[in-house]
């Protein structure tokens, strides 16, 4: 019968380093015909181990068109920690992919606005790989992403990058202005401001905001004042996870398993869940 | 007209079955305390119904510590080597009723989706012979939550001690009548159990009060005695809330399931430092949600079987019902 528990061997094809504790990694599976029959939907998640020392949970951060798997991780405890020192050519391990997903079919048609704080970018880059690769299936994007720093803020290149593609706005902001003669052609403002500034009108519109929990909690009756429903705004929730499977028992909000019935929700299901976050 | 079996036959035959190669499990008595383990010699077994034991049989079913695979790392490669799959054969024999009801209860756990095959072949591949209850304590309350000392749930044979050395048996499915086929003798003598627990709560207004009162004080009042050690969920037969860690060392080790517990303040500990259950009344709510409302949402089934072990082992008198009793009274209390 089959081990549910037992990763898969994913050889690292590339490294990226964002800021001085995230990085991003890519990887495929050793076995070729695995990485051939691999499909997954955007917004799920994997685990990944390091051998030896253990499994940490991640989004897999790039769009489903690639023969590979990106993800997206901050340095943060002990796999985290041994993570960092992973190279090209190393093998790590990865179950997956896991979760529901983002209805990406059922947006389509509709203006997409991201909003993203910090180390949340992952679990949104995926969708916005998605979008721009079908761009024709949607209307307007809009990008708020928002760091501590300009030091903090993931995959910079590709914000620039993003922001050359048609009918996209992509928002940048830091909270702390930047030493004065640092290069920065974002603002200066929390997220929510600078969301506020971006006119979002709620006509036909979907919205994905992750990130800390200050962040959504100011960002949402911006986005409900500009008439955007619960049952259209999204979240990707992030509860601590072992199994990934529904039975460790250890992810639930009440009667929600969120490696199962989650992690992405819409502002409605979340109304609904006791606030076990 | 009755099957009975003497204790004298039911040790020749579970010797049998050993001889033939499979484990038999059964209680044992260290000093005064019983424990279900693996036994050698069936002269040890002490096979009678007792009240309290020190350990549960979800142990044989869902070990508190189990390899889930080993590896080893060649150069830049890792090579991993699947855990065996569990292929022998077990008996389990003096189960109480309210441990062998925790198995149907857990079954469709394991195959929500994913089928969890540590859990599964070993429950394929085991029978269980439970006791009928012959006492009670003050700890049981198997009656609240659909049980009773006489309960067949999850077991395959069910035997009452008749006080004669010998034991009405009652098979209760396949398994349990290939075990004594031709091993027992017909008799006019019926097994009776103890009476029921005597219970002055109801699980239902119970369940309703935790299901609408998540943020009340209450949680944080009657965990204040807890010490959240956790000793609770291991010598319960439902919790089955586990960690995953990895042994060894980086060139060479292995991936272990190890039983957990949802009072330890770690378990729900996010790598930022937020924990969503930073008390112990959000853990204690948690998990009187998880067997009384979340497991009933999921699967239908309380989980909880009302053997009272955890209360018996709790250093501070604590335990599901102790804390049941207590959410009664906010309940009543509510309503007034
Ligand atoms: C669905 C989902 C998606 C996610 N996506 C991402 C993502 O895309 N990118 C990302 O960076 N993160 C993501 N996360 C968060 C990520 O899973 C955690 O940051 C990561 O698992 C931390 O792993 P770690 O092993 O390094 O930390 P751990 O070592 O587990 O440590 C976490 C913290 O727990 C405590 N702790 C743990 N064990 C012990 C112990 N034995 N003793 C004392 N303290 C202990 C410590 O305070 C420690 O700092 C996601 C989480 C979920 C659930
Ligand atoms: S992570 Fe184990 S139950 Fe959700």
């Amino acid at each position: 019968m089959e081990n549910i528990y037992k990763p898969d061997p994913m050889e690292v094809v590339e490294v990226r380093q964002q800021t001085a504790d995230v990085k991003l990694v890519r990887i495929k599976f050793r076995d070729p015909e695995k990485n051939a029959n691999f499909k997954f939907n955007i917004g799920q998640f994997g685990l990944y181990s390091v051998f030896g020392v253990g499994e940490s949970t991640f989004n897999i951060c790039c769009s489903n068109s690639k023969d590979y798997i990106e993800f997206c991780f901050r340095k943060t405890g002990r796999v985290t920690e041994r993570l960092w020192d992973v190279e090209p050519g190393d093998t790590i391990g990865f179950r997956g992919p896991f979760g529901n997903s983002y209805p990406m079919d059922a947006w389509e048609g509709k203006n997409l606005v991201f909003v993203a704080g910090g180390i949340a970018m992952p679990p949104i880059r995926c969708a916005i790989q998605y979008a721009l690769e079908n761009r024709e299936k949607y209307g307007k994007i809009t990008i708020v992403y928002g760091a501590r720093t300009v030091g903090d803020l993931v995959c910079k290149d590709e914000l620039d990058e993003w922001a050359q593609a048609p009918n996209v706005v992509v928002l940048k902001t830091v909270d702390v202005a930047p030493p004065e003669g640092t290069p920065w052609n974002g603002r200066v403002d929390f997220v929510p401001t600078v969301l506020k500034d971006a006119g979002i009108t709620g006509e036909n519109t979907v919205a994905l905001v992750v990130g800390p929990p200050i962040m959504i909690k100011l960002s949402l009756p911006i986005l409900v004042d500009a008439g955007l429903k619960d049952e259209d705004i999204f979240t990707s929730l992030e509860n601590r996870m072992k199994c990934g499977l529904g039975k460790c028992g250890r992810c639930n909000c009440g009667s929600v398993y969120v490696c199962k019935e989650g992690p992405v929700f819409t502002q409605a299901d979340i109304k609904k869940m006791p606030d076990d976050f | 007209m009755s099957q009975i079996i003497t204790l004298d036959q039911l040790k020749k035959t579970l010797a049998e079955k050993q001889a033939q190669g499979v484990d038999i499990i059964a209680p044992v008595l260290r000093g005064e305390l019983a424990f279900f383990q693996h036994v050698d010699d069936l002269e040890k077994a002490a096979l009678t119904p007792r009240v309290r034991f020190q350990n549960s049989i979800k142990e044989f079913f869902f070990p508190r510590h189990e390899t889930i695979f080993s590896f080893v790392r060649q150069g830049s490669d890792v090579q991993l080597t699947d855990a065996p799959e569990f292929e022998r054969q077990q008996i389990v024999v003096g189960a109480r009723p309210c441990d062998a009801a925790s198995l149907p209860i857990l079954d469709p756990l394991f195959a929500w989706d994913y089928q969890d095959r540590f859990f599964q072949q070993r429950r394929a591949n085991t029978t269980v012979v439970s006791f009928a209850c012959k006492e009670t304590d003050g700890h049981c309350f198997c009656t609240a939550v659909g049980g009773a000392p006489d309960g067949t749930a999850g077991a395959d044979a069910i035997l009452f001690e008749l006080g004669d050395g010998s034991f009405e048996v009652r098979c209760l499915t396949d398994k349990g009548k290939a075990l004594f086929a031709g091993k027992t003798s017909e008799s006019d003598k019926t097994g009776a159990a103890c009476e029921p627990p005597k219970i002055d709560f109801e699980i239902k207004p119970i369940a309703d009060w935790i299901r609408n009162n998540f943020s009340s004080p209450v949680w944080e009042e009657v965990s204040l005695r807890c010490v959240g050690c956790g000793a609770c969920a291991f010598v319960c037969p439902t919790c089955h809330c586990f960690d995953i860690v990895d042994e060894g060392s980086y060139s060479k080790g292995k991936r272990v399931k190890n039983w957990d517990s949802c009072q330890t303040a770690l378990f729900t500990l996010h790598a930022s430092g937020h924990n969503p259950r930073g008390t112990q009344g959000k853990r204690q709510r948690q998990r009187m949600m998880h067997k009384f409302v979340i497991y009933p949402d999921k699967f239908d089934f309380n989980l909880c079987t009302g053997c009272g072990a955890c209360s018996r082992s709790c250093g501070v008198m604590f335990g599901v019902r102790p804390c049941l009793e207590a959410l009664a009274q906010a309940a009543s209390s509510s309503e007034n």
